[in-house]
């Protein structure tokens, strides 16, 4: 084994430390210090009355740290695009977008691992005039010095996707070029799909999507394959459990006050099927994906885990 | 522009005064597309300040809009100083003057100019136009300036300078023409940015039949080719109404005999042929308060000063005659007839489907008697679903707003149009109640929707109906296929009891060309004629 640098050495002291002070709360703790798990989830244990916003902030820190920090994705002088889901003209306690802090606190890690331009954007469902400002996210992600990018419609190209559904779809090329794409959905019920969770999340990336309907599963998968997922945040904070994807009735909407981050996305939208109480077995998408070898639905057994209790 | 005597500085501030207006004139309009920019009662600032609007409209409502009552305040500057309302604040008189400039670069100094018959022509149109208000066709807002101008600028000229900036800017992104490591974006970009960012910061318009409002509009602006300020002379029915104010105003031009040599400069100055050349024959009703002839002027002849409103002047007198205004109404009542006659605007006549108009509109009849077609809704609506109507629904409805909901809907939590209407013929509503206002109904046409017709998953429309509890509801139903086999598809309906008609599912449908899901003006709120639905009734819930 090489002789670990200077550098290495004290970020590992560090981690390790790390690792030991949280020790106890760390439920399913299997991994070494020196490898990162391949999925994170961080639980709120703290108090019910707590802000949200804090348990947002706090649930999302903790659950990039437990997989090995945003240093293990993001490079210096990175471009990051941060992809919530950004889709509806709805506010943060309608659960219908991703939680403005969730995506506040993406942006700020990132750019303290040394990103050079963090940028979030979505190709929304209604106007990106109103849903980027009635989310939340526009201003929250502002403050921490994220360029929100309106995109332009005229600017998608034709890319090649290639899978057995999509041949070809215009995709908007500055995600593309980025360095890394965060893929932040929230997690919601969904008319067609039952949930809409990672991989539909991607959906926000192309044009000409309308279509896509009449073979959800098949076009998600690919589009998914497409963009390589390597880092994924789930935002359970709020949920919206029923009239989805655009909810709007407060009574829809359910505080669970978790967040999970990870590098298998099937492995997360399985865990996002259990949030909303169904059996990722059975939901098309994760099926679909699994079966393209994107990644595993028994995320418990299959991959390495780490689960926290946050406070 | 090269000054060689700056003589007046009343003119020079005259010329700041204009060009401050029509840069606050474009700075409303590109602020009130800002979505999430809190509306403010300012923005209907010209508006308010136009008597021609707040007669026209007490006229034919019988009602005064409060706002509009502080073009009072407009009416006792003309009668103290005349129109100086057209030379110093008229957005679209600065336009005129600019374009009047021009063309003097181009062409060189027009030639002497006297009264005209002609002048009387917007006093003609005038009397036309409010008669025709009084009995209710309320078509002053195709002719006011404010109203024109703003309706060219949102269908026209602002949709036309975004368009060349973001396409050009688009098709060189596309081209990317470079040389090693030098690229033309470089350039193009952070320029498109900054138009996007900071000038626009909102999603480009357009406008159906908007060639015509443009057309008109720069019919209107190449008259000055013709003579200086052609529409305010000869045109302009608020100038006219200004005029009728202005037969004795204090502030009057004073001609010195004693100095004025004849030389005509002043006239050759003068934009709106108002004779200051001809001693004790200045037309005060025609004057716009411009300076241009005292700076004109060589040897210090001209000036402005105040007199008592009571002394008559001594000539320059409205040229209108009473049998030119009788035939003036004349003609106001036959063109009333005329609008009035065609079949669309019977009133035991169906209305026409494609008719929706904004939430919080007035029942058509006040609608039309309240609305200017001046374009400050369709400016605003954040989809640029809303369009002006053409002929469909006769003359009086000529570049009234209708959402088109192929083109875009009414967004859930919008109700900018009512916010910025500048005569509540869109009423201002609460967000709860605009929720709960039917603009229209959504039918399906089965024979084109795929869960219906052809046994395939869609239901796109559903997913972006935003009612809390959503109005398209699914029904699985087992379906055979080609081959025999049996599969279960989700088909949507419409609960007519939930359905507002905003039209985001006929937006959103999958087919472009006719959507499968279409929203027509049937069980509109405002309408009680139009609401063939029995609330509560039930009906038909799964295929």
């Amino acid at each position: 084994m090489m002789k670990p640098t200077r550098r290495q050495f004290l970020r590992q002291t560090a981690v390790t430390t790390g690792a030991l002070a949280l020790g106890p709360l760390a439920a399913g703790g299997q991994e070494a210090a020196g490898t990162p798990p391949d999925m994170s989830i961080a639980r709120w244990a703290g108090a019910d009355e707590a802000p949200i916003a804090d348990i947002a902030v706090k649930l999302t820190e903790r659950a990039m740290e437990a997989i090995g920090g945003m240093k293990r994705f993001v490079k210096s002088g990175d471009v990051v695009w941060v992809k919530p889901n950004i889709a509806w003209d709805r506010t943060p306690e309608q659960a219908a977008n991703t939680n403005p802090d969730v995506v506040k606190t993406l942006v700020r890690l990132c750019y303290e691992a040394g990103a050079k331009t963090v940028k979030v954007g979505d190709n929304t469902c209604n106007e990106a005039a109103k849903s980027y400002p009635n989310s939340g996210i526009e201003s929250a992600a502002k403050e921490v010095g994220a360029e929100i990018v309106y995109l332009d419609r005229r600017r998608f190209r034709e890319m090649e996707i290639g899978g057995p559904a999509l041949k070809t779809i215009p995709v908007y090329p500055e995600i593309i070029e980025s360095d890394l794409v965060i893929n932040v959905p929230v997690v919601k019920h969904h008319s067609a799909t039952t949930v809409t969770l990672c991989m539909k999340n991607y959906m926000g990336v192309v044009e000409n999507r309308r279509k896509f309907h009449q073979d959800l599963p098949g076009t998600i998968r690919d589009i998914t394959a497409f963009m390589k997922p390597r880092l994924c945040v789930l935002d359970a904070v709020r949920i919206l459990t029923a009239n989805g994807p655009t909810g709007g009735d407060l009574a829809d909407v359910k505080q669970v006050n978790l967040v999970a981050a990870g590098v298998d996305i099937v492995g997360l939208d399985a865990l996002g099927c259990e949030v909303l109480g169904h059996q990722p077995e059975k939901i098309g998408t994760v099926v679909a994906g699994f079966e393209a070898g994107l990644g595993q639905i028994d995320y418990r057994n299959k991959l390495s885990l780490r689960e926290l209790e946050v406070a | 522009m090269i000054m060689r005597r700056p003589k007046s500085w009343m003119q020079w501030l005259r010329r700041i005064c204009q060009g401050g207006c029509l840069v606050l004139f474009f700075w409303i309009a590109l602020q009130v597309r800002i979505v999430g920019c809190p509306t403010s009662e300012w923005f209907k600032l010209f508006f308010d300040l136009n008597p021609l609007i707040l007669i026209a409209t007490a006229l034919a409502t019988h009602e005064i809009v409060t706002a509009l009552l502080c073009s009072l305040i407009t009416l006792g500057v003309t009668v103290l100083l005349g129109r100086v309302f057209c030379g110093w604040v008229c957005p679209l008189g600065a336009v005129h003057t600019m374009t009047s400039w021009f063309r003097q670069r181009l062409r060189g100094r027009a030639g002497m100019e006297r009264r005209s018959p002609w002048h009387r022509a917007k006093y003609v149109l005038l009397i036309a136009l409010l008669v025709m208000a009084l009995f209710g066709v309320h078509l002053i807002g195709i002719l006011d300036p404010i109203s024109l101008l703003y309706r060219s600028v949102t269908a026209g000229v602002l949709p036309g300078a975004h368009y060349a900036v973001e396409d050009s800017a688009t098709a060189i992104y596309h081209a990317d023409p470079h040389i090693g490591p030098l690229r033309l974006t470089a350039v193009t970009e952070p320029v498109y940015r900054h138009f996007r960012d900071r000038i626009f910061q909102a999603p480009r318009q357009a406008f159906l039949g908007g060639t015509i409002i443009s057309g008109l509009f720069i019919t209107i602006v190449a008259l000055n080719l013709v003579r200086q300020r052609f529409w305010c002379r000869y045109l302009c029915p608020l100038g006219a109404l200004l005029g009728l104010f202005a037969p004795r105003p204090a502030l009057r031009l004073r001609q010195d005999a004693g100095k004025c040599n004849q030389c005509g400069k002043c006239n050759l100055a003068c934009p709106a042929a108002a004779q200051p050349d001809r001693l004790g024959e200045w037309l005060p009703t025609e004057c716009y308060g411009c300076w241009n002839c005292v700076a004109a002027c060589d040897r210090n002849g001209l000036s402005f000063g105040f007199e008592s409103p009571l002394r008559a002047p001594a000539a320059g007198k409205l040229d209108l005659s009473r049998r030119a205004a009788l035939a003036a109404g004349v003609g106001g009542i036959s063109a009333l007839l005329a609008c009035r006659v065609p079949v669309e605007m019977q009133d035991d006549q169906p209305y026409p489907a494609t008719l929706i108009r904004p939430p919080g509109a007035l029942p058509e009849r006040e609608f039309l008697q309240r609305c200017l077609a001046c374009g400050a809704c369709m400016r605003a609506c954040p989809t640029n679903g809303l369009q002006p109507v053409a002929m469909e629904a006769g003359m009086e409805a000529l570049w009234t707003p209708k959402l088109v909901p192929k083109i875009g809907y009414c967004a859930y939590d919008c109700h900018l149009c009512g916010k910025v209407c500048p005569t509540g013929a869109i009423q201002n509503l609460k967000k709860r109640v605009k929720q709960e206002t039917r603009i229209g109904l959504a039918f399906f046409d089965v024979s084109r929707c795929l869960p219906h017709n052809f046994g395939r998953e869609c239901i796109v429309c559903e997913e972006h109906c935003p009612l809390p509890k959503k109005a398209i509801y699914l029904v699985e139903k087992d379906i055979i296929l080609r081959d025999g086999s049996i599969r279960s598809v989700k088909q949507p309906f419409v609960d007519p009891d939930l359905c507002i008609g905003c039209g985001v599912c006929e937006w959103s449908c999958v087919f472009q060309d006719e959507p499968a899901i279409r929203v027509t003006s049937a069980n509109e709120s405002r309408n009680p004629k139009n609401q063939p639905i029995l609330p509560g009734a039930g009906g038909f819930y799964g295929g």
